[in-house]
């Protein structure tokens, strides 16, 4: 058998965790740039905003191009309705003509009152089977949007919501640097039990690890508690 | 390669404990790394499949290391005595919402 670790695994690990570790920064930035260029993609469009939302319809992340798309968009989340809520729970691109004739949210569009903001199209980011949220763009004048723009906005948000799937999972990094932390820490603990238990016994590498199997057996412990008993014992510190 | 005697029972038991735990070879695999695994996720893979010999400490690594994820799972739980309602609600107090509780 090979002397040689395991490492390709451990490689892959790291190097995993080294492509993952984006900030909140970046998903932020990200969230952004998208945001503008939807803006500047379609044309007749006042402002964009992208929301991110968590399995409960909560808002994790937003962006939006100007102040105006900022506030109807803050609308919509204290009100709970509205067109990219609705898109995000439906899963399907909505479309509002004129927000002033509008019926399905009558509160929003109430509030939509004082703003320049008539006609609105908003699509659901979706990645594989998650909904991260919605992508939105509106317009100052009625009627701007149709079947023809719902089609290019939701072209857009395909690549848009593959793109957000991977920058939002910051969580994965740490998860995944947690477990390869404990796992050689306590690789490495049982490497020096074994290592004392061979220079106390005059045993070969495999015959100590055995002993330690067989202490494990009988004590009823985990390979890891038996380890730092052994090291424990160890007087360290003289004085 | 050939097989050590008993070495197909002890794979054959192995990915038995592993099947009713619910432990996939990937979680065995870390497992077994941490407590000084010296083979790789491929060649325990290949290992729990029946085609690839492993030395005998190697697999009673396995084994332990299978066994402490075992171990880890909390019991399930069980269904109390009436007995033992009485007692915990006199102890406790339960119910009352700590304004009651004995000292």
């Amino acid at each position: 058998m090979s002397k040689q670790l395991p490492l390709d695994e451990l490689s892959s690990v790291i190097a995993r965790v080294k492509g993952l570790l984006l900030t909140e920064e970046k998903v932020d930035r990200a969230v952004q740039l998208l945001a503008a260029a939807a803006k500047q993609a379609i044309p007749g469009t006042l402002g964009a905003g992208i929301s991110l939302l968590d399995t409960q319809g909560r808002r994790t992340s937003s962006a939006a191009t100007d102040k105006i798309v900022e506030r109807a968009d803050t609308a919509q989340y204290e009100l709970g309705q509205g067109p990219c809520l609705t898109a995000w729970a439906s899963e399907a691109t909505i479309l509002v003509e004129d927000v002033q004739t509008e019926t399905r949210w009558p509160e929003w569009c109430a509030a939509m009152k004082d703003l320049p903001i008539r006609s609105v199209l908003s699509t659901p980011l979706t990645a594989g089977k998650e909904s991260l949220g919605a992508l939105k763009i509106y317009a100052a004048q009625p009627g701007i949007y149709d079947g023809e723009t719902s089609r290019l906005l939701q072209l857009f948000a395909g690549p848009a919501a593959t793109l957000l799937a991977n920058v939002q999972s910051s969580e994965t990094p740490r998860r995944i640097s947690n477990s390869l932390e404990t796992a050689l820490y306590s690789r490495d603990t049982v490497a020096r039990a074994t290592g004392i238990l061979m220079e106390r016994h005059g045993l070969s590498s495999d015959d100590a690890m055995q002993e330690l199997l067989s202490r494990v057996r009988t004590d009823r412990t985990t390979l890891l508690e038996e380890c730092s008993r052994i090291i424990a014992a160890i007087p360290g510190r003289r004085g | 390669m050939g097989f050590e005697a008993h070495e197909e029972e002890q794979c054959r038991l192995l990915r038995k404990a592993l099947k009713s735990a619910d432990i996939t070879p990937a979680d065995l695999w870390l497992a077994y790394f941490s407590i000084g695994g010296a083979v790789g996720e491929y060649e325990v893979d290949a290992y729990l499949q029946g085609l690839f010999s492993l030395p005998m400490l190697q697999r009673d690594l396995l084994a332990c290391a299978a066994n402490e994820l075992i171990e880890a799972v909390p019991p399930l739980p069980r269904a109390p005595y009436a007995e033992e309602l009485e007692d915990s609600h006199d102890a406790g107090g339960t119910g009352t919402k700590n304004s009651k509780r004995n000292t």
